[in-house]
């Protein structure tokens, strides 16, 4: 194996999470203590062999009630250990374990917890309502200021036009990408943890409120309460570790305009992050065995599948009606814990990391795809995006 | 026509509950035409080309020197959506939002409110005027006019 990619240096060695819900009537504080020790502890490490500390969002970037949560000095405080290597903004590149991959990988650290906390449940149950995207701010900053101005109030709203597009240059229909939300949703209900798990239909989804055409309200992800924390180790600390993965490669890129009305075209960030992605490895994507693809809402997903190559451009349709293929024992077994659309919006990449490592380990209980030894994991779109492709420690 | 009122135009709701933008050195300009119904973009002085939006840098040659140009002609839809969601207490809905873009201003795309016509009429490709009406925070928003569709003349109809 080359060990010339520094995320060959490193491995993914534990996750953990908080209890997920709706609303979790615990603090931001707590949940996030909560899945940090879990993680350490499905390391197979203490507390004490931590090194490095890393929180998404840093700065206290807060668009919405509920985004942001805790503090990192006070998290650092709580488990009472000494950095070596920390950073506020792990979403680096749009992967959660890219920033932690490249000090372990330079030795700046050994073990490097990243984690992301949301309390946007709890939050949108008390404003009535999900609110609008910049609402904790008086004006609308930066490129929001030629969004929230004119009403498109929310990330919906912002992609909804694309999503118009995309119908209307490929000739898909909803019917056929409702397929996406309903096999997640299948997922979904063998995941104990996931917060939708009664069985949805196409009819469910056709029928269901319209949010921002054509988004209706299976398309959106579910706010909700919970954590979840990722450790990540230098490669070379393997023997310490209980069951760790491998990452065989990662890429991010932003090269969009960063402005949701200024897109050249759909999944164009997707593609640049993909091309990079499959650069530094041998593998292609029919070795893929299983997807955890960022679903904000369904149209996002559809874009990485084109993306990566699981399918030709504008042919995602077609590869999900019907939902064999990406079902659990399909050809791409596609977020299989049901995705942020039926699992929880964990956001930013986390649930989807945490997912495939479970896959990897042979750990995800009555939703474990058979002989899953490559799994995809993208994270946002539009225009910044993030992949990896994490396989089994004994492959 | 006074291009910054909202008025009676049909499917026409309500703007100005929502989110003011925080106006900068690069975009006062902006708003501060919007408020007199012109949308101003930026032109760069060294090889022409425009810019939206402002960010006192050409996007085609990186020249530092933009001076203002104003779109007048008609834009065409690139994309839409149509809001249903009361994302805030008292916002009016539905509405519908266009990306628009400008055959002679091939730079440049705005995201504007969509009045004139019922807004689930809104379409790819419709052809729109420039506009504007009341927003939040007293400012004046970008708010396309649909362009009616004019029917073939029919020489033998009277009147």
């Amino acid at each position: 194996m080359s060990t010339e990619r520094p995320e060959r240096r490193a491995v993914i060695s534990g996750i953990g999470q908080s209890a997920i819900g709706r609303r979790i009537d615990r603090s931001g504080f707590q949940l996030t203590l909560d899945a940090v020790l879990a993680a350490i502890t499905d390391a197979g490490l203490t507390v004490d062999d931590v090194d490095g500390l890393a929180m998404f969002p840093g700065g206290g970037k807060a668009d919405l009630p509920g985004y942001a949560n805790g503090n990192l000095y006070e998290v650092q405080d709580a488990l009472r250990i000494t950095t070596t290597w920390r950073q506020g903004q792990v979403e680096g590149m749009s992967l959660p374990f890219y920033g932690a991959v490249l000090a372990v990988a330079t030795g700046q650290a050994r073990h490097i917890v990243t984690w992301r906390t949301v309390k946007e449940g709890s939050a949108a149950r008390a404003a009535g309502g999900r609110p609008a995207y910049g609402s904790t701010h008086p004006a609308a900053e930066g490129p929001l200021a030629w969004l929230l101005p004119v009403g498109m109030l929310s990330p919906v709203c912002q992609v909804a036009p694309y999503h118009t597009r995309y119908l209307h240059e490929y000739g898909v229909t909803r019917d056929q990408l409702a397929w996406l939300p309903v096999t997640q949703r299948a997922h979904a209900a063998r995941n104990p943890d996931a917060v939708y798990r009664t069985p949805l239909t196409v009819d469910d989804y056709l029928a269901s409120r319209m949010i921002s055409w054509p988004i209706c309200l299976y398309d959106c992800d579910v706010p909700v309460d919970g954590a979840t924390a990722i450790v990540v180790s230098a490669a070379d600390t393997a023997r310490d570790l209980r069951a760790p993965v491998r990452i065989e490669a990662m890429a991010g890129v932003v090269d969009g305009r960063p402005s949701w009305e200024q897109w050249e075209d759909m999944g164009r960030v997707g593609y640049a992050t993909a091309e990079a992605l499959w650069a530094r490895t041998d593998l292609r994507p029919a070795d893929v065995d299983l997807a955890q693809l960022y679903d904000g809402f369904t149209i996002e997903a559809v874009w990485w599948l084109e993306a990566m190559g699981f399918c030709g451009t504008g042919e995602a349709g077609a590869f999900v009606e019907g939902g064999e293929r990406i079902a659990l024992d399909g050809e791409l077994p596609v977020n299989t814990w049901g995705g942020q659309l039926s699992g929880g919006r964990l956001h930013a990449g986390f649930g989807h990391t945490a997912e495939a490592v479970r896959q990897l380990r042979g750990e995800a209980g009555d939703r474990q795809v058979s002989e899953a030894e490559v799994a995809a994991v993208t994270n946002v779109g539009g225009f910044e995006a993030g992949a990896a492709l994490l396989t089994q420690w004994s492959r | 026509m006074d291009r910054t009122r909202g008025g009676t135009l049909e499917g026409h709701v309500d703007a100005t509950v929502g989110i003011p933008p925080a106006v900068t050195d690069e975009t006062a300009a902006f708003w501060q035409a919007a408020a007199e119904g012109r949308l101003l973009v930026e032109r760069c002085s060294l090889c022409s080309a425009e810019s939206f939006p402002p960010r006192g840098m050409c996007r085609s040659c990186r020249g530092r020197s933009m001076t203002a140009a104003e779109i007048i002609g008609r834009g065409v839809v690139y994309s839409y959506t149509v809001n249903h969601q009361r994302w805030l207490p008292g916002l009016d809905v539905p509405y519908a939002i266009v990306l628009v873009e400008f055959p002679d201003h091939p730079n440049v795309r705005v995201a504007g409110r969509l009045r004139g016509c019922p807004p689930e009429e809104a379409a790819i490709g419709m052809a729109v005027e420039v506009g504007f009406e009341p927003g939040p925070g007293g400012y004046a928003i970008p708010s396309f006019v649909a362009v009616p569709v004019v029917a073939p003349p029919d020489r033998g109809a009277a009147g």
